[in-house]
């Protein structure tokens, strides 16, 4: 009994020691500079004394900034509910057979490893003013409304989804492929059509998959700066822009507040999601909670 | 009507397309492909070689190979070129050795916090590149990092550890314990059994983390312009540069995305049998 709580302590021991390197590094690179800046937000990096909540009341008295909170949002749901979709529809394709399927599910990837900066460029190419699309419909007598650099922010949803698709399609087809056959058989036996077993059976038990791939790309597109600076209107424009911006002219403590928020909003996303992903799987009993919290 | 019936009947009825559909949805998807994927990539091709190339007309009016030569000649994208390759060989390096013990401690321990270990590591995915890229370059300040190489390859790591972690984590999961147990009773050390049996069987996994920190590096926008420009260039800082949209290029924008593309593509496409499609799901499919 002894001996065994003594090599349980051991292997504690050892697992510390490979976890350390790992954790120095965040610590020191991430968990440290996000601490730091939320100090510095708060005007704790002057001392005790310089505590203000000056800086994030700014972001909500500012009208530029209180309507990035906005834009960081609206640039964040926007593009996903579009790629959602469609991969959803790709998924469900992607697992029937066609000619050249697999030639398919190598090329469709590509915009993983395409830099963000390209994608913007090449919707730029096709669908700026003058663009190749402008182009194509001018001879038609058709004149395209502005795509790029929009009041509505058309370019960078374009962008976002033209660079995420692959992704979300890529972690959906996989929660669709580890969903067993066995169950959607067994829909259908019991006499539920092909939509009725999708929307009700596969969709539900694919659902911590999908959402996961729908946090994670909400996240990314709400907190890039690149592409809403390039191909987004010039106002209104999301957070992460007024943060370069005001990085760029020195406002610090300004800086760190916004971080701090839009670090907050996505925390907070996530811990929405974890509240329902748990209840979902209260809701659909054992099957759906063993891959849940893994 | 008769769906039940024939679900029935043919044993395991999943439904296939007839003959006919399936060449109209590959149809579908390869033109969707060609449009989406083809087109751009034509259409950077034709502006990199344009000579004259006036608005209303389809085709370029002329040719020439002008712009090539000149950013060939000129350093700056040839020395960003190499500043991209060398970092994102160091940052795939190092976060591979750093992930691989933490990994294995993640997947093979029983630890007590083991969750909020998880949390800690994956936390860096959830914050906004641009955010983490502030706190850090305050702190780099301090340290003489920022605007160097090394300051942009750390910075760079904090965003691709996490995903590594979650790859091997899920790669030495399906590893079962009975091998190294095995190994070790054979008399091989830990050291040894990690090395000769658990490696090998998870090169899967090390390769797919070490080509998305590859990539991720290579690609990185955010971080790497607060913590390292204007004095570190990489390919995607230069190309940014270009794409302002009071003094836009289209010509030479088009010849330093297309010398930005190619290493990316190639590594991507070779990599076509590494990156196993259930082993991507299963490392990036959960939070």
């Amino acid at each position: 009994m002894k001996n065994a709580s003594a090599a349980d302590n051991r292997a504690h021991l050892v697992a510390w020691a490979l976890l350390l390197p790992g954790l120095v590094f965040l610590g020191a690179l991430f968990a440290g500079p996000l601490l730091w800046s939320l100090a510095g937000s708060l005007g704790l990096d002057q001392g005790l004394a310089g505590f203000t909540l000056e800086h994030y009341a700014q972001i909500f008295t500012r009208p530029a900034l209180r309507s990035g909170l906005l834009v960081s949002i609206y640039y964040g749901v926007a593009p996903v509910a579009v790629t959602l979709v469609l991969s959803i529809g790709l998924a469900l394709l992607l697992r029937r057979h066609f000619r050249g399927r697999a030639w398919f599910n190598g090329l469709y990837k590509i915009p993983m490893a395409v830099p963000g900066i390209i994608a913007a460029l090449v919707v730029m190419t096709l669908a700026e003013r003058g663009g190749f699309l402008d182009r194509l419909a001018a001879p038609l007598g058709l004149a395209l409304p502005r795509l790029v650099r929009d009041p509505w922010g058309v370019g960078v949803i374009l962008t976002s989804v033209w660079k995420q698709l692959p992704f979300m399609t890529l972690v959906i087809t996989g929660a669709f492929a580890a969903i067993p056959q066995e169950v959607s058989h067994a829909a259908r036996t019991l006499g539920a059509g092909r939509w009725r077993t999708l929307l009700w059976v596969e969709l539900p038990m694919a659902l911590p998959g999908i959402s996961a791939a729908v946090l994670l790309t909400f996240i990314g597109t709400m907190g890039s700066f690149a592409i809403p600076d390039l191909v987004g209107p010039p106002s209104p424009r999301p957070l992460a822009v007024h943060m370069y911006a005001e990085f760029g002219s020195g406002h610090l403590p300004l800086v760190y507040a916004i971080g701090m928020l839009l670090s907050a909003f996505a925390v907070a996303v996530l811990l929405g999601y974890y509240a329902l992903s748990a209840r979902a799987a209260r809701l659909l009993g054992g099957s759906a909670r063993k891959d849940d919290h893994e | 009507m008769n769906e039940a019936a024939s679900v029935a009947s043919a044993p395991p009825a999943r439904r296939h397309f007839e003959p006919e559909d399936r060449i109209w949805v590959s149809a579908g998807l390869f033109a969707a492909l060609a449009l989406a994927l083809g087109l751009p990539l034509v259409l950077l091709v034709l502006w990199s070689v344009a000579g004259r190339w006036p608005a209303p007309d389809l085709l370029p009016s002329s040719y020439t190979g002008a712009i090539w030569r000149a950013v060939l000649d000129d350093g700056d994208v040839l020395s960003a070129a190499v500043t991209s390759t060398v970092i994102a060989v160091l940052v795939t390096v190092l976060t591979a050795l750093v992930a691989f013990p933490a990994a294995w401690a993640m997947a093979k321990f029983p630890l007590r916090c083991k969750r909020a270990v998880e949390v800690f590591v994956l936390a860096p995915v959830i914050v906004p590149g641009i955010v983490v890229a502030v706190g850090v370059g305050q702190v780099f300040l301090a340290w003489g990092l920022t605007y160097t190489v090394p300051g942009v390859v750390l910075v760079q790591m904090v965003g691709t550890l996490p995903l590594m972690i979650r790859l091997l984590v899920a790669s030495f999961e399906t590893l079962p314990d009975e091998l190294i147990h095995a190994a070790r009773s054979l008399g091989a050390s830990p050291l040894r059994a990690v090395w000769h049996v658990a490696l090998p069987l998870c090169t899967p996994g090390l390769l797919a983390g070490a080509l998305l920190s590859f990539v991720g590096s290579f690609e990185e926008f955010d971080k790497t312009f607060l913590v390292g420009a204007p004095a570190v260039q990489t390919l995607p800082v230069l190309l940014y540069h270009h794409l302002d949209p009071y003094s836009l290029q289209f010509p030479l924008a088009a010849v330093v995305a297309l010398i930005l593309l190619l290493p990316v593509l190639v590594v991507f496409v070779l990599s076509g049998r590494i990156l196993r499609d259930d082993l991507m799901a299963a490392g990036m499919g959960k939070v």
